[in-house]
C-alpha cells in the first residue's frame, strides 16, 4: 500500500462518517519501491493529497523529508516534485495496520493488501 | 546449538536431543511431505515448525533469518509448518543451520516454537516453490511388505460375481467389487439401511487393525471397494459423496504403480505419485474439495531422477520420463456416515447443499445470506482459475478509462483480478474487491488494491475522479442493495467526476437480433463456456449490435416508460426458489443462479466418462452464482433515483446493459 492510496483510504464503520479519516498508520515493514518520476503528474497530484494526513502517515513511518505544504510554484520544483514522488508512490507498506480514528477498530494489512471488511454488526446498514 | 560450536566428534546430552529432534524433523518432511533433506551443506533451508500452517508468519521469522546472511527468497506455502528459506551463499546458509538449529521463537499466538533446519537441494525448491500437496493428503509408502500384498492380490475372487451387476463383460472399463456396503454409481452413495453380508475380508480386518494401532490412520473403515485397474483404465476426476462417508479415505495400492491427479475447483492441478504397495491417505480439504482421479491411459509422466517415490511430480520438464503402468489393483477403505455431512466446504457438500436451496430473498439479511453463499464463497473458491481464463479487456471500457485526464485518481469497485487496474498509466487507479484470493492476484500484479464490500467502501467522499463498476452490481441480491451500490460509487466521486457501470443484461438479443451465444448455440462451446462462467470471460463479439452510443440512449427511453410499472416480462415472486440457469439459452428469469463447472471447460472436454461399470455419468461438482440481470432501462432507472447525477450514456455492450453517469 502507497501512501498515496492511504490518503484515499478512510474508515467506514458505523457512525463514524467523515472522522473515519485518516486511519492511523503503524507499519512493521515497509519496502521502497522505485516508480519512474513523471513530474505531470505529480502536479496534477499535488492538489488532491490530504497534506494532514499525509504527514501523519509520514511521520508514522518515521521518513524524512517530507515538505510540510505544497510551495509556492511547486509546479516548476523539481526537487519538491522529486520528494513527493518518493513519499506518495515510492514508500509501500507491506505489513502494518490501520486504525480508525474515531471507533479504534483496527484493520490489517498484510503482504501490501489493507482489509477494511467489516464484520456484519459493524456496518453502516 | 550455539554459534561456539565445539568438536563435534562428542555431543553433549543436549546436542544429541537435538540432533534426534532434527532427524524426526527430517523423517516426517519425508513422509508426509515427499521433500528429502540432504546431509550436505547447500544454499537452501527447509526450516520445520517455522510455517504458516502453525501459526508462525513471515515477520516473525524473517528476520530470525536475516540474522544469518542475505536471504535470496523465502518461501511460506500456505497451510504447511515448514517453509524454506535460500540464502544467497552457502556460506550463509551453513551458518543458519549452525545458528538456528533448535532455536526458539515465538509464534502468532505467543507460544513457543523451536525451529529445525535442513539442507534441501534446488530441485526439491523448485518444486515446493511451484506446487504443494493438497492439504489434508499423505502417502505412506511400502505400508505392506511384498508378501502381505501378494496374498492381498490373489485373495481377490473375481470370477464369482456373475449374475452381480459389478461383473463387467467388456473390457472397456476397471473391475470393481465391494464388501461392507455397496456402492450405488446410479447416486454415488451407499444405502446405510442394506449392509453387505460378511463385512470386510479378514485379512484387511487385520491389517486396518495394525494400521490403526501404529497411527497411519484414525479411523476403522467399514466399507472397501476393491479396483482394478488395467492400462489404459482411468476413472474420471471425482470428490467421494459428503454425505456417503466420514473425512478418512484410504487407498492402498498393489501390482504397480500409478498417478493420480488432484484438482482443486480454481483449476489448480497436482499429479501425485503412488507407488505400489503404498497407503494414500485424504483427509480434510484433499477428501472434501479436491477432486482425484486418474486418467485413462498406458503410460504416465514421471520423475527421471532416482530416488524420488512417492509425491508431486515435478514441472521441471528436465527431469521427467515415461513410465509404463501394469495393472493396479487399489483396495479403498471408507468408513460410511450415518449423519449428514457438515463439512467446511458447503458448496461441494451435497447434505448442506440439500439443507439451504437459494430463494429469492425477503429481507436484507436473507440478501446478504445469498449472496455470502453464492456470490463471495465462489469467487474465494475459483479466484484463481477465474483469473486465468482469458481477459481481453472490453474496449468501450478501456476507452472510457483512456479518455480521462492524466492524473486522474480512480477506484474500481469491484476490481476482480485487476484487468482495468493497468490500462492507462497516466492514471492513479485502486481496486478494492470483496474476494481475497482476487485481491491478491491484484497484488501480485504490483496493483493497489484492498478488500472491503461495495456497500461501505472505505475511501474518502469526493475524492475520485472517476469510478468503474464491471460486472459487479448484478450480485446484489435486492433492489434496495443494487441502489445502496450505486449510491456509494457517487459518494466517491468528487463534483464532475464519471463514472461507469456494467452489468449483465437478462435481454441476450438485442433489437429483435439474437446474440451469437443463442443463435450457436449447438456449436459454440466456446461461447457456452464464457456465459456458463463469467460475464467478465464473454467475447461475445456480437457484429450486429447497432453502433454503441447516443443513438442508444434514445432507443432506451422510449423503454424506460415501459418500465413505469415493471416492464420486464418476469418477475420474481417472493419466497420462489431461484431458478437454475441452463446454459446457452435465453434468460427466462431476472433472479437466478448460474453454474460455473468444477472442471473449467466441459465443452471442450469432448469424452464423456463413464463412472463406473454401469455406465452412469456424473459431471462433476458444480458451483452455482446468484445474478440479477438486468432488464433495458433498468439500470439507467435504478441512477435516476439518485438526485445529484445525470446520465452521459446508456448503451448496450456484449450483453451488459451499461450507463455513465456523471456527479452534478
Amino acid at each position: 500500500m502507497r501512501l498515496l492510496t492511504h490518503n484515499l483510504l478512510s474508515s467506514h464503520v458505523r457512525g463514524v462518517g467523515p472522522r473515519g479519516f485518516p486511519p492511523r498508520l503503524q507499519a512493521t515493514e515497509v519496502r521502497i519501491n522505485p516508480v519512474e518520476f513523471n513530474p505531470g503528474f505529480i502536479v496534477r497530484m499535488i492538489p488532491k493529497v490530504e497534506w494532514a494526513a499525509l504527514l501523519e502517515a509520514a511521520g508514522n513511518l518515521h521518513l524524512i523529508e517530507v515538505p510540510k505544504e505544497p510551495i509556492q510554484g511547486y509546479e516548476h520544483n523539481e526537487e519538491f516534485l522529486r520528494k513527493m514522488h518518493h513519499v506518495l508512490l515510492e514508500v509501500e507498506v507491506l505489513e502494518g495496520t490501520l486504525q480508525c480514528p474515531e471507533s479504534g477498530r483496527v484493520f490489517p494489512l498484510s503482504r501490501g493488501i489493507p482489509n477494511m471488511q467489516l464484520r456484519d454488526e459493524e456496518t453502516e446498514t | 546449538m550455539n554459534s561456539n560450536h565445539q568438536s563435534n566428534y562428542k555431543l553433549s546430552k543436549t546436542e544429541k536431543k537435538l540432533l534426534r529432534k532434527q532427524i524426526k524433523a527430517r523423517h516426517t518432511l519425508l513422509r508426509h511431505e515427499g521433500i528429502e533433506t540432504v546431509s550436505y551443506a547447500t544454499q537452501s533451508l527447509i526450516v520445520a515448525n517455522g510455517g504458516l500452517g502453525n501459526q508462525v508468519s513471515r515477520n516473525q521469522l524473517l528476520p530470525v533469518l536475516e540474522k544469518c546472511g542475505l536471504v535470496d527468497a523465502l518461501l511460506m506455502p500456505p497451510n504447511k509448518p515448514y517453509s524454506c528459506v535460500r540464502y544467497k551463499t552457502v556460506e550463509e546458509s551453513k551458518k543458519a543451520y549452525d545458528t538456528l538449529n533448535g532455536k526458539e521463537i515465538v509464534d502468532d499466538l505467543g507460544q513457543k516454537i523451536i525451529l529445525y533446519l535442513n539442507f534441501v537441494e534446488k530441485a526439491q525448491w523448485k518444486e515446493l516453490g511451484l506446487q504443494a500437496l493438497p492439504p489434508g493428503l499423505k502417502v505412506i509408502e511400502e505400508i505392506i511388505s511384498s508378501e502381505d500384498e501378494k496374498m492381498l492380490l490373489e485373495s481377490v475372487n473375481w470370477t464369482e460375481d456373475t449374475d452381480n451387476q459389478n461383473f463387467q463383460k467388456s473390457l472397456k472399463h476397471r473391475r470393481v467389487k465391494h464388501f461392507g456396503y455397496e456402492f450405488h454409481y446410479e447416486n454415488n452413495n451407499v444405502d446405510k439401511d442394506k449392509p453387505l453380508p460378511g463385512g470386510l475380508p479378514d485379512i484387511c480386518e487385520s491389517i486396518l487393525e495394525k494400521w490403526l494401532k501404529e497411527g497411519f490412520i484414525k479411523h476403522k473403515p467399514d466399507q472397501l471397494t476393491i479396483n482394478q485397474y488395467e492400462p489404459g483404465h482411468g476413472i474420471p476426476a471425482h470428490i467421494d459423496t459428503h454425505s456417503a462417508f466420514e473425512d478418512e479415505i484410504i487407498s492402498l495400492s498393489l501390482g504397480s504403480e500409478i498417478v493420480m491427479d488432484f484438482k482443486h475447483p480454481d483449476g489448480m492441478t497436482v499429479p501425485v505419485m503412488l507407488p505400489c504397495r503404498s497407503l494414500l491417505v485424504m483427509t480434510g480439504e484433499s477428501r472434501y474439495l479436491w477432486t482425484h482421479g486418474i486418467t485413462p491411459r498406458k503410460f504416465d509422466t514421471v520423475q527421471a531422477s532416482k530416488g524420488h517415490k512417492s509425491g508431486i511430480i515435478t514441472s521441471d520438464v528436465e527431469d521427467l520420463t515415461l513410465n509404463k503402468r501394469g495393472i493396479r489393483t487399489s483396495f479403498t477403505f471408507r468408513k460410511v456416515r450415518q449423519t449428514p455431512c457438515n463439512c467446511s466446504y458447503p458448496l461441494v457438500c451435497d447434505s448442506q447443499m440439500k439443507e439451504t436451496p437459494a430463494s429469492f430473498p425477503e429481507s436484507d439479511k436473507e440478501a446478504l445470506q445469498l449472496e455470502q453463499d453464492y456470490v463471495h464463497r465462489v469467487y474465494e473458491e475459483i479466484a484463481r482459475h477465474f483469473s486465468s481464463t482469458r481477459h481481453t479487456p472490453w474496449p468501450h471500457i478501456v476507452e472510457f478509462l483512456k479518455a480521462l485526464p492524466s492524473g486522474s485518481l480512480v477506484a474500481d469497485i469491484g476490481c476482480g483480478n485487476g484487468k482495468y487496474l493497468g490500462i492507462n498509466k497516466e492514471l492513479y487507479m485502486i481496486g478494492c474487491d470483496h474476494s481475497q484470493n482476487l485481491v491478491d492476484i491484484c497484488r501480485e500484479r504490483q496493483y493497489q488494491a484492498f478488500v472491503c464490500d461495495a456497500l461501505a467502501v472505505p475511501i474518502r467522499s469526493g475524492s475520485c475522479d472517476a469510478c468503474i463498476s464491471i460486472a459487479v452490481i448484478h450480485h446484489f441480491a435486492t433492489a434496495e442493495r443494487r441502489v445502496a451500490a450505486l449510491q456509494e460509487l457517487v459518494r466517491l466521486l468528487r463534483p464532475g467526476g464519471k463514472a461507469l457501470i456494467y452489468v449483465w443484461a437478462m435481454e441476450q438479443e438485442y433489437n429483435k437480433k439474437k446474440s451469437k451465444y443463442l443463435r450457436e448455440n449447438r456449436t459454440s462451446q466456446g461461447m457456452k463456456e464464457e456465459i456458463s462462467n463469467d460475464t467478465s470471460v464473454q467475447e461475445l463479439l456480437v457484429k450486429q449490435l447497432p453502433n454503441v452510443g447516443n443513438q442508444d440512449s434514445a432507443h432506451s427511453v422510449s423503454s424506460i416508460n415501459d418500465l413505469q410499472d415493471g416492464g420486464c416480462n418476469s418477475r420474481n415472486v417472493a419466497n420462489s426458489k431461484l431458478p437454475i440457469h441452463t446454459n446457452r439459452t435465453s434468460f427466462h428469469s431476472q433472479d437466478l443462479l448460474v453454474p460455473w463447472h468444477f472442471k473449467g471447460n466441459p465443452g471442450k472436454d469432448k469424452r464423456v466418462e463413464p463412472f463406473g461399470p454401469l455406465g452412469s455419468c456424473d459431471p462433476g461438482p458444480v458451483f452455482h452464482r446468484y445474478y440479477h440481470v438486468f432488464c433495458e432501462g433498468e439500470l439507467e432507472a435504478a441512477c435516476r433515483t439518485l438526485s445529484n447525477i445525470s446520465i452521459l450514456q446508456s448503451y448496450y455492450d456484449q450483453g451488459n446493459w451499461c450507463v455513465i453517469l456523471q456527479k452534478v
